[in-house]
């Protein structure tokens, strides 16, 4: 294995690999920050670009892409409170909290230093441990992802804002809202009152800018407020104190984010969570959390970076794609010749090598892309807000419309920008709506794949034969914990 | 640069204003005269994107056109379906689907669509047979054991699905209604954790494509034990046929579909297209990449087929559901 290794070291030190990896990232970081066009869209319009391209650089541009759609994701969520994914959301809690400071520079410095340093750990750990992954990877099937998504949301609802309680809630409305559409399993319609529309479910992304930007625009207009006095300033970069008081964070939310990535199903979204979470429990200062706290913005950011590198194993070693990210480099890989699979690594092993190894060099030169890029970026907040809001405004329904070109997510978007502000109006956190929202479909499906695969009896099953039971029996008293520490902190606070 | 950002996206907003204001028109000299959207109403990723994919980098040597590709997932496929049944009847629309989606749906939901009536056949691409496949370590060494296993134990074997009238599915009902056997089916989100379940040992049968399959087979880590058609696939393996499944089992057909009351002259046209495509290096060459063949049907031919289709998965679906 390493010789294969030095060999795919020195495969990768490519000019034309680089060149294309630099293209590779800025053009994924724009398209990421544009609101409504996504990483996968990119890369599925690029994808026929790395069909005549050498494999070692064909495929490095792609992963250039994507890592660069991830950071380009984060920009608007810190600037404008528009998380155009899920894995974004957590850092738009923070986030736009600091730019609101006029603390923009500073976030989005973290948040590129953070997304670097946990991809980059992550992916020298696949490297090294590859073999061992792809062990693990097989070890989680349906009941045992079923217990750590329930586990995971029990998690988040405990990290909320406000009150324990009404974080329950509004987590309930999300699983509710998931609810609606086609039932995954059965084919049922689901309070979907006849309604076409309705029969793939809720939209995601309308409901993201609704529920994020929509009460942020609103408190703007209509408290006529000079949101210029906050933002004006550029501010400055991040200092090295502040690196440093973060590096805990981003060191344990990289650890995070790793071993979320070995969990297939779990992704992004869950680790950017969790590791949001653990940094806000381990924090001395958790009430900061939420108030613009890079740290913040640090956990989040780390943790959904480090899930690539695992994520990457089962498709090389079994030829399996985890996510549609990775569905979309197994045909990058096939169309090269390149056949995912056991014996990828005899056949192929020092050109694999030679493209993981050109994804740490990709973390790498897009620190450099990415620092330069973010002086750019921030500007945006110095627009006059008489001509940055309507420019938000216009982002929002161009953003909802064009993700899917369909007329009825508009009524989406307004409809989630109405009840997100009465929700703060009322200060209900919509965070723990979206986390169940988004977590919903996969728990309940994994659900219903363990009551299907046990003819009906998962109760026995759960309990009796499998891994899972261990993460339901820790959920309980983790409620309980959580519960306690919140009723205890908020009379404090 | 700030203002060069503003410039940029307008000239976005103003390409895509271009792009509406084009699809708005109907009236062409000779077709085609502007480029021509795909929908596929799977996800990103799957066999039809990456199919398409090739199909869309090729095609425009002769079509003179470009083709783009719109993936508009949802509703088990029936969101982008409806998109094109709604879509005007000039060419410019296009739907790429297969025959579980084109055909199945029908008989199972009631669609705002009527497939037969509103869709008519471009041309058909290509196919993929499945593949019967258990763990290189399976107590099962032939598809007989299989059905013996099964038939002492009806509704003991796991068999991993990608999800519930897909292409994983419908196979192994077909299956299980030829030869009276009864598997307890588990569904999956997609062939790839449908297979992984099998690796791991969730599962003791799935299918899968010989593309999809093909690196575990030569490792040893799967056994095939059947595959659809009438001609072997591996020399070793027998036929659906030979084990006593007959008829259009296990076949996905990809397929382009445009609306009905698309003119003639237009579906001639595209299928003239889609048919060069066979004689194309190119294009031989990246599908042989991804493991798919190439076998065009024109419209004609496959209209017959959609109606075979039908008529069985209609008898299918009542088989099962009646149960």
């Amino acid at each position: 294995m390493f010789e294969q290794l030095a060999e795919g070291f020195a495969m990768a030190l490519r000019v034309d690999t680089f060149v294309m990896m630099c293209f590779g990232l800025f053009g994924g970081m724009f398209v990421g920050a544009l609101p409504g066009f996504t990483t996968l869209m990119a890369m599925a319009i690029l994808l026929p670009i790395s069909f005549f391209l050498d494999p070692i650089v064909g495929i490095p541009f792609l992963l250039g892409v994507y890592k660069g759609g991830i950071f380009g994701g984060s920009i608007p969520a810190i600037l404008i409170s528009m998380p155009g994914t899920g894995a974004a959301v957590a850092t738009t809690l923070d986030g736009y909290k600091l730019t609101q400071k006029g603390k923009s520079r500073k976030a989005l410095d973290i948040a590129l230093f953070s997304s670097v340093f946990g991809d980059t750990a992550s992916d020298i750990f696949t490297i090294l441990m590859i073999f061992p992954i792809a062990f693990l990877v097989m070890q989680f099937g349906p009941p045992e992802l079923f217990a750590v998504l329930l586990l995971s949301l029990v998690i988040i609802a405990s990290t909320s804002g406000g009150k324990p309680l009404k974080g329950l809630v509004m987590m309930m409305f999300g699983l509710w809202l998931s609810f609606i559409g086609t039932d995954p399993l059965g084919g049922v319609e689901r309070f979907t009152f006849g309604l076409f529309e309705l029969k793939s479910g809720i939209p995601l992304l309308p409901m993201l800018i609704g529920v994020f930007a929509i009460p942020e625009i609103a408190i703007v207009v209509m408290r006529n407020q000079k949101a210029r006095q906050l933002a004006a300033l550029l501010g400055e970069r991040l200092s090295m104190a502040e690196f440093r008081r973060c590096f805990r964070t981003i060191c344990r939310s990289t650890v995070i984010g790793t071993s979320i990535g070995v969990v297939p199903g779990l992704g992004q979204v869950v680790a950017a969570m969790m590791g949001y979470s653990a940094a806000k429990n381990a924090s001395a200062h958790p009430e900061t959390f939420g108030e613009g706290e890079i740290e913040g913005v640090a956990a989040a950011e780390a943790a959904n970076n480090a899930v690539n590198g695992p994520t990457m194993v089962p498709l090389l070693t079994l030829g399996i794609p985890g996510d549609k990210v990775t569905a979309i480099l197994l045909g990058a890989f096939v169309a090269q010749g390149l056949r995912p699979g056991p014996q990828l690594f005899t056949e192929q092993g020092s050109t694999v090598f030679a493209i993981l190894i050109a994804m740490v060099f990709a973390n790498l030169l897009f620190l450099v892309i990415g620092y330069l890029s973010i002086p750019f970026f921030s500007r945006l907040v110095t627009i006059k807000v008489s001509i940055l809001i309507p420019l938000v405004i216009l982002f929002a329904f161009a953003g909802a419309y064009v993700f899917r070109s369909d007329s009825f997510d508009l009524v989406m978007l307004v409809a989630f920008g109405v009840f997100g502000v009465i929700a703060r109006a009322a200060r209900f956190d919509v965070m723990p709506m979206v986390m169940g929202f988004i977590l919903g479909p996969p728990m309940e499906y994994a659900f219903g794949q363990t009551v299907a695969m046990t003819n009906g009896d998962a109760f026995g099953f759960f309990f009796g034969e499998r891994l899972g039971a261990l993460a339901i029996l820790l959920a309980i008293p983790c409620i309980g914990f959580f519960l306690w520490k919140r009723m205890r902190s908020v009379p404090a606070g | 640069m700030l203002r060069s950002s503003i410039k940029r996206a307008a000239s976005v907003v103003a390409a895509a204003g271009l792009a509406v204001a084009a699809t708005v028109g109907t009236a062409w000299a000779e077709y085609p005269e502007k480029p021509i959207t795909m929908v596929i109403p799977l996800g990103a990723g799957g066999s039809h994107d990456l199919n398409a994919r090739v199909i869309t980098s090729i095609i425009p040597t002769y079509l003179n056109q470009a083709m783009i590709v719109r993936l508009t997932p949802g509703a088990g496929g029936q969101k982008g379906t409806n998109e094109v049944a709604n879509a005007p009847a000039d060419g410019y629309t296009l739907l790429f689907t297969h025959n579980y989606i084109d055909m199945l749906q029908q008989h199972v939901e009631n669609l705002p669509y009527d497939p037969k009536a509103d869709f008519k056949a471009v041309a058909r691409i290509n196919y993929a047979p499945i593949a019967v496949v258990v763990r290189g370590d399976s107590p099962y060494q032939t598809f007989e054991d299989l059905v013996a296993a099964s038939k002492d134990n009806p509704g003991g074997i796991q068999m991993a699905h990608s999800g519930n009238w897909g292409a994983l599915f419908v196979p192994a009902a077909q299956i299980m209604k030829a030869l009276g056997v009864s598997w307890n089916l588990v569904p999956y989100q997609g062939g790839g954790p449908a297979l992984q379940a099998l690796l791991a040992g969730d599962a003791d049968v799935t299918m899968g494509f010989p593309s999809a399959i093909g690196s575990h087979v030569s490792a040893g880590t799967l056994r095939v034990l059947a595959t659809a058609g009438a001609e072997r696939i591996y020399d070793d393996v027998p036929t659906f046929g030979e084990v006593g499944v007959e008829g259009d089992v296990g076949f996905m057909h990809r397929v382009v579909l445009a609306p009905s009351d698309t003119p003639d002259e237009v579906i001639e046209a595209l299928g003239a297209a889609f048919k060069a495509l066979e004689g194309d290096k190119t294009f031989n060459r990246m599908m042989g990449r991804l493991g798919e063949n190439i076998d065009i049907i024109d419209s004609d031919a496959y209209e017959a087929m959609r109606d075979d289709q039908s008529v069985a998965y209609k008898e299918l679906v009542k088989a099962l559901t009646s149960q």
